[in-house]
C-alpha cells in the first residue's frame, strides 16, 4: 500500500543505510589505495629524529595561516571556517542529528537549543553563497575550479536549505521536507569519498606526511 | 639531441638582452614524433607517483590559496602562475593512470588523456615560471608539497624533450664537460694554480686522503673565483684536513633543474663517490642552494644507502667552527639583513646555521619582515636564471627582493648561495639597484681575526 | 424511521435550546466557525436520523470502546438522537440469526442512504477465510454493502491503513476498506484508538455538511491537519534542547520533550495535543511516554516505539555492515594500488630501456 510517507520511509530506511555503506565503502577505498603505492624509504640523514611528532603538529598548524601570509588570505580564510565551524554546529549540536549519529555509531552528547542551530544554519548558508560568488569571480578560482567544487558546493547546500526549510514546514508537506533533508543529506554522504569533500578525511595525512618530512629536515613546516 | 649550447650560448658574463616581446616558444629537443613525446612524458609521470605524491594528488581542494604566496601570481596577477595550477597535466595524468579511482576514470573517460598541446603550453609554467621555492607548499591548508610536485613533473617533461633549450644546453654541457659552465677539471685545476699564485693560499687538490671533500660550484669557479680564496684561507685557519678532487668537485646539478634523473644520479654520484675515494668525513657542499637540495637530502636515496659521511653546507661547517672556537671573527660594522636561499633554508632545514656566523660576525642584523622559511625567492633558482624569455617575469618578482631589502633600511645584503647572488647582481644592473648579495663565506673569510704569527 | 433529529431530540425530552447548544458544542468542537453551528441547526433540523450500519471485522474493540467514551455528543446521544444504528455486533442486543436479519432489512430499506462505519481490516488471504461471520467473507460482506452505502468511514487505523493485522508479516493478507472499495473516497478516521470526540464529530459532521475536507490520505483535515509536534504544550522544551533521556530521569520528571525516547509526534497527524482523551484530561506525552504515532499508517513497522524519529528505520548490523563496506573498500583500495604498481613498472621499464639503464628499485628520492 502507498502511502504519504514512502518517500520519508525510503530516506530512513534503505537510502540512509545505501549512504553510509558507500560513505565507508568508498572512503577506504580511496584511501588505502593512496596508501599502499610505493613508499620508498628516506636514507638522507635526519636532522632531526622522531619526525613524525611534528607530522601530528603540523596538523595543527596549518589550521591558521601564518603571520607573513595572512594579508593576502585571511579574509576569505576566515569566512570559511565561519562556514564550517556553523556547519558542524548544525550537524553536531542538533538533537535529531545526535540522534541519528548515536543510532549509527554509540556514541552522542547534549545537544544545542533550536535557535542557536537556526542562527548557525542561516551563517553556514550565507557564507557559502559568499564562497560560491568568490570562487565564480576571483581570477585563480575560476581557474583552478571544476565540476567538482560546484556540485560539491550544491551537495552541502541543499541539505543546509531543506533542513531549515522542514524546520520551520516551508514550502510543502513535513513529510516531503523532512525526506527530502534526509535525502539531499544521503547524497552528500555517498559522494563525499569520491570528491574534494574527502579532505575531511584527507587533511589529516596530507598535513601529516609533509610535516613530518620537512620536520625531519629541521625544516619550518 | 640538437646542439643547443651554440644555438642559444649561455653567457652569464654578458649583459643580458631584454626581450621586448617574447614569442611563444615550445621548446623541444630531439626529432621525436609527438605522439611517441607524449607516451614519454605520460611514462616520466606515472612511475613518479608514490604513496606521498599520489595523496598530494587527491588531497587538492581548490582554495587558490597557493596563488596569492607565489612570486609570479603575485607580482603578475596571471591566474595560470597558481602553483597547483602548474601541476594540471600531471595531476591529470595521475587521475586517469595511478588514482584509486584510474580504472573508473580511463573507462567513462571522465579525466581525458593529456595532449601534446597541453605540454607545450605547460612548459613555461613548470619551468620559466617556478623556481620550486616552496612558498605555495608553506601555505597549502591541505599540506600539499606543491614544489616537490613541480620536481616530478619536470622528470615527465625532460623524458620527453619539452625542456626549454637554455636549460637543456646547460645540462648537456655538465654531461658533457663535467661542468655547466665550462669549468671543466682542466680548467679547475688553472683556476687553482692561478689563485694559489695570485692570492698565496693554499688549495688542496686531489690529495689521497683527507678528512673533509670540499665541492664547488661552477659558478663560483667561472665568476666568484675569490670565494674559493675565501674558503682556502678559512679553511687554513681552521686547521681542517681537506681537498677538492678533479673526479668530483661539481656541487651544481642542473639536471635536477630539468627533471633529467640519470643526470641527476651520475652528478650527485660523482660526488659521493670522491668522498669516499679520500675516506672523508664531512662532505662540504658550497654556497649553492639546490647543491645543498641534491646531495644533502637526495643523494643518499640516488645512492641507494645511507652516506657514509656528513654533508654540511658551507655555512653550517662555518657555525660548527665557530661553536667548536676554531674561528675567531672580526667585527662587522655594517648593519646587514640575510636573504634566506630556499633551498637551504626553507626546504633545507639550515635556518640557523647562517644566523649563526652572522651573530658571530657581530652584525647588526635587521631580519626582513618575511624571513627564515617565510622568505621570498629570489627569484633565479630552479634553473629559472638560465631561461632568456623568462628574463622579464624575473625582474618583476625581483622586485619584491628589493622592495624587502630596502624596508629594512640595512646597508647590506648577505646571502650564501652563488645562484642567488648572481641573480641579485642581473638585478642590480638591471634596476641600477645600490644594493646586491654579499656573499656570507667571503665576509667571513674578509674579517678573520689576524694570525698572531 | 422518518423522524428528523430535531424530533429524536424532541422525542427524547430535549428542547429546541438543548438542540441548539448541542450544535454550537459539536460546531465548536470541529473548530468551525460560529456561523457554522446556525447551519448545521438548520440542516439537522431537516434532516432525517440516517440509518448506520456498523460492521466490525479483524479488530479488537478498542475503536468502539473509545467511541462510548465520547463526551459530545455521548455515543447514547448519537445514537438516540442524531442517527439510527441499525447493526453493531458489540452494542446490539440481538444476535445470530436474528441480528443478520435485521441488517438486511435496513440495508434493504434505506439502501443507497445509510452510513457505512467500518471497524478492522479486512483479510484477502485464503479467499478471505480468516474473517467470516455468518458464512460471508469479510471482504465479500464489505463489497456488497459498501454498495448501498451513501457515506463509507473507515475508523480506527486496522480499517483505515490496515493497523495491527497489517503489520509485518502480516499472515492474513490484510488490507485497509480503502484497498477493499477502491471507486470512491473512505473517510479514513484513523487512530489507536482514535480519539472519542473525533469519532463522534466526524459522523455528525457529515450529517450537517456531507464530505468533510480530507488530507491524502483521506483523513478530515479538522481532526488530521496538524501533527501532534505543532500543537505539543512540550514544545518549547524541545527548541530549548531539554530532553528526557531515559524514562524518570530528571527530564522526564520535568516533563522535557520526549523526541529522545522515540516520540513520534513531527511526522504523527491527529488531535491528541488539543483534544486530548478522557474529556480532555491528557494525553500519551502528558503522561510521560512518547507518541507511537498510531493515526499514521504501518507505525508498528517504523522502526520501533522507542528509537527515535531520526534514527534508521533499518535493523541491520551496524557494525558489521559498516565493517563490512571498510573491508571491501580496502580491498578494491588495494587491488586498484597494485594495479597502479604493476602500470608504474611497465613505464619505468621501458622508459630505463630508452636510456640503456636498469629500473631503478626504488625510484623517487623525492616522494
Amino acid at each position: 500500500m502507498s502511502t504519504e510517507t514512502d518517500l520519508l520511509d525510503f530516506a530512513r530506511g534503505p537510502a540512509l543505510e545505501a549512504a553510509l555503506i558507500i560513505l565507508v565503502f568508498g572512503m577506504f577505498w580511496r584511501l588505502v589505495g593512496v596508501l599502499v603505492l610505493r613508499r620508498p624509504r628516506d636514507l638522507s640523514e635526519p636532522r632531526v629524529r622522531h619526525a613524525w611528532l611534528g607530522g601530528i603538529r603540523t596538523i595543527f598548524t596549518r589550521m591558521w595561516p601564518r603571520r607573513e601570509f595572512r594579508p593576502r588570505i585571511l579574509h576569505w580564510e576566515a569566512v570559511s571556517y565561519v562556514f564550517h565551524f556553523s556547519l558542524a554546529l548544525v550537524i553536531l549540536g542538533l538533537l535529531p542529528h545526535i540522534l541519528l549519529i548515536r543510532d549509527i555509531t554509540g556514541l552522542s552528547w547534549p545537544g544545542l537549543p533550536t535557535g542557536v542551530i537556526t542562527f548557525a544554519a542561516g551563517v553556514a548558508l550565507i557564507s557559502l553563497l559568499a564562497l560560491l560568488a568568490h570562487r565564480a569571480t576571483h581570477p585563480v578560482l575560476r581557474q583552478i575550479s571544476n565540476f567538482d567544487d560546484y556540485f560539491s558546493w550544491l551537495l552541502v547546500f541543499t541539505p543546509l536549505l531543506t533542513g531549515l526549510m522542514a524546520y520551520y514546514h516551508l514550502g510543502g508537506r513535513y513529510e516531503d521536507l523532512l525526506a527530502v533533508h534526509m535525502l539531499s543529506a544521503e547524497l552528500l554522504l555517498a559522494w563525499l569519498p569520491f570528491s574534494k569533500l574527502a579532505h575531511t578525511v584527507l587533511f589529516l595525512f596530507s598535513r601529516g606526511v609533509t610535516g613530518t618530512i620537512y620536520s625531519r629536515r629541521g625544516a619550518q613546516t | 639531441m640538437t646542439s643547443t649550447d651554440t644555438q642559444f650560448p649561455l653567457e652569464l658574463n654578458q649583459p643580458r638582452l631584454s626581450i621586448q616581446k617574447p614569442e611563444p616558444r615550445y621548446d623541444k629537443q630531439g626529432e621525436m614524433a609527438d605522439t611517441e613525446r607524449l607516451d614519454r612524458a605520460m611514462r616520466g609521470f606515472v612511475k613518479d607517483f608514490g604513496a606521498t605524491a599520489a595523496l598530494y594528488m587527491e588531497s587538492c581542494v581548490h582554495c587558490g590559496q597557493c596563488a596569492e604566496v607565489c612570486q609570479y601570481y603575485v607580482q603578475t596577477g596571471d591566474p595560470r602562475y597558481t602553483p597547483i595550477w602548474k601541476l594540471e597535466p600531471f595531476k591529470q595524468a595521475y587521475k586517469r593512470e595511478v588514482g584509486p579511482f584510474a580504472p573508473f576514470f580511463r573507462l567513462f573517460n571522465l579525466k581525458r588523456r593529456v595532449t601534446v598541446q597541453e605540454l607545450e603550453d605547460w612548459q613555461d609554467l613548470i619551468y620559466d615560471s617556478c623556481t620550486q621555492c616552496g612558498r605555495c607548499t608553506m601555505v597549502c591548508p591541505m599540506g600539499i608539497d606543491i614544489a616537490s610536485l613541480v620536481g616530478l613533473a619536470r622528470h615527465g617533461m625532460a623524458a620527453a624533450g619539452l625542456v626549454p633549450h637554455e636549460l637543456w644546453a646547460t645540462v648537456e654541457r655538465a654531461k658533457r664537460e663535467g661542468s655547466p659552465l665550462g669549468a671543466t677539471p682542466a680548467v679547475l685545476k688553472d683556476r687553482i694554480a692561478w689563485l694559489e699564485d695570485e692570492h698565496g693560499v693554499e688549495i688542496p687538490l686531489d690529495l689521497e686522503r683527507a678528512d673533509v671533500l670540499m665541492t664547488i660550484s661552477s659558478i663560483e669557479v667561472m665568476k666568484y673565483p675569490q670565494s674559493i680564496v675565501a674558503l682556502a684561507r678559512i679553511m687554513k685557519r681552521m686547521g681542517a684536513s681537506w681537498t677538492f678532487r678533479s673526479e668530483g668537485y661539481e656541487a651544481t646539478n642542473f639536471s635536477m633543474f630539468a627533471g633529467d634523473q640519470q643526470g641527476q644520479r651520475e652528478a650527485s654520484l660523482k660526488l659521493i663517490e670522491a668522498a669516499i675515494a679520500v675516506g672523508a668525513r664531512t662532505l662540504i657542499l658550497p654556497e649553492c642552494g639546490h647543491a645543498y637540495q641534491a646531495l644533502r637530502w637526495q643523494g643518499a636515496n640516488l645512492y641507494g644507502k645511507p652516506l657514509p659521511f656528513r654533508v654540511l653546507q658551507i655555512a653550517e661547517y662555518l657555525a660548527e667552527g665557530i661553536r667548536q672556537g676554531k674561528l675567531q671573527l672580526q667585527p662587522v660594522q655594517n648593519s646587514a639583513t640575510f636573504h634566506d636561499p630556499c633551498q637551504i633554508v626553507r626546504r633545507g632545514g639550515a635556518t640557523e646555521a647562517p644566523r649563526e656566523v652572522l651573530h658571530a660576525l657581530g652584525v647588526d642584523l635587521r631580519e626582513m619582515d618575511a624571513h627564515g622559511a617565510y622568505n621570498w625567492c629570489c627569484g633565479g633558482g630552479g634553473g629559472v636564471v638560465t631561461i632568456h624569455r623568462a628574463d622579464p617575469l624575473r625582474y618583476k618578482t625581483y622586485q619584491i627582493k628589493m622592495q624587502q631589502v630596502e624596508d629594512t633600511g640595512a646597508e647590506m645584503l648577505v646571502s650564501t648561495c652563488s645562484n642567488c647572488r648572481q641573480t641579485f647582481d642581473d638585478g642590480q644592473a638591471h634596476f641600477h639597484w645600490d644594493k646586491t648579495a654579499q656573499s656570507l663565506l667571503e665576509l667571513v673569510a674578509d674579517h678573520l681575526v689576524t694570525e698572531q704569527e | 424511521m422518518d423522524e428528523t433529529i430535531l424530533d429524536a431530540f424532541r422525542k427524547n425530552g430535549l428542547s429546541r435550546r438543548a438542540f441548539l447548544k448541542f450544535c454550537a458544542a459539536t460546531a465548536s468542537l470541529l473548530a468551525l466557525p460560529p456561523a457554522a453551528a446556525a447551519a448545521m441547526a438548520e440542516k439537522l433540523a431537516t434532516t432525517l436520523r440516517p440509518t448506520v450500519i456498523y460492521l466490525s471485522y479483524q479488530e479488537c474493540t478498542g475503536c468502539l470502546e473509545s467511541m462510548t467514551r465520547s463526551f459530545s455528543p455521548t455515543i447514547e446521544h448519537l445514537m438516540f438522537n442524531n442517527i439510527s444504528l441499525a447493526f453493531n455486533d458489540t452494542l446490539q442486543a440481538a444476535a445470530g440469526e436474528a441480528a443478520e436479519a435485521a441488517r438486511k432489512e435496513a440495508m434493504r430499506k434505506a439502501w443507497g442512504k445509510y452510513i457505512l462505519i467500518v471497524d478492522g481490516a479486512v483479510p484477502m488471504g485464503a479467499g478471505g477465510a480468516y474473517c467470516v461471520a455468518a458464512g460471508q467473507s469479510a471482504v465479500d460482506d464489505l463489497r456488497h454493502v459498501a454498495q448501498g452505502a451513501a457515506a463509507i468511514i473507515a475508523v480506527g487505523t486496522c480499517a483505515a491503513f490496515g493497523g495491527v493485522p497489517y503489520a509485518a508479516p502480516n499472515p492474513t493478507g490484510a488490507v485497509p476498506v480503502s484497498e477493499v472499495v477502491r471507486d470512491r473516497a473512505i473517510i479514513n478516521v484513523s487512530g489507536c484508538p482514535p480519539i472519542p470526540e473525533v469519532m463522534t464529530g466526524v459522523v455528525v459532521y457529515y450529517l450537517s455538511f456531507g464530505m468533510p475536507a480530507l488530507d491524502r490520505q483521506g483523513r478530515p483535515l479538522t481532526f488530521y491537519g496538524n501533527t501532534i509536534h505543532d500543537r505539543c504544550y512540550r514544545r518549547p522544551f524541545y527548541d530549548e534542547g531539554r530532553f528526557a533521556h531515559t524514562f524518570d530521569d530528571e527530564g522526564a520528571r520535568n516533563g522535557w520533550c520526549l523526541y529522545e525516547l522515540g516520540c513520534k509526534g513531527p511526522v504523527t497527524y491527529n488531535a491528541c495535543a488539543t483534544l486530548k482523551w478522557n474529556q480532555g484530561t491528557s494525553f500519551p506525552i502528558q503522561s510521560g511516554h512518547g507518541c507511537l504515532g498510531c493515526s499514521e499508517p504501518d507505525f508498528w513497522d517504523k522502526g520501533g516505539f522507542y528509537r527515535p524519529l531520526p534514527a534508521a528505520t533499518g535493523h541491520w548490523p551496524r557494525g558489521e555492515v559498516l565493517g563490512g563496506a571498510a573491508l571491501g573498500g580496502a580491498v578494491v583500495g588495494v587491488g586498484a594500488a597494485a594495479l597502479a604498481r604493476s602500470r608504474q613498472q611497465a613505464a619505468a621499464a621501458k622508459s630505463a630501456k630508452e636510456v640503456n639503464s636498469p629500473p631503478p628499485k626504488e625510484d623517487s628520492h623525492e616522494h
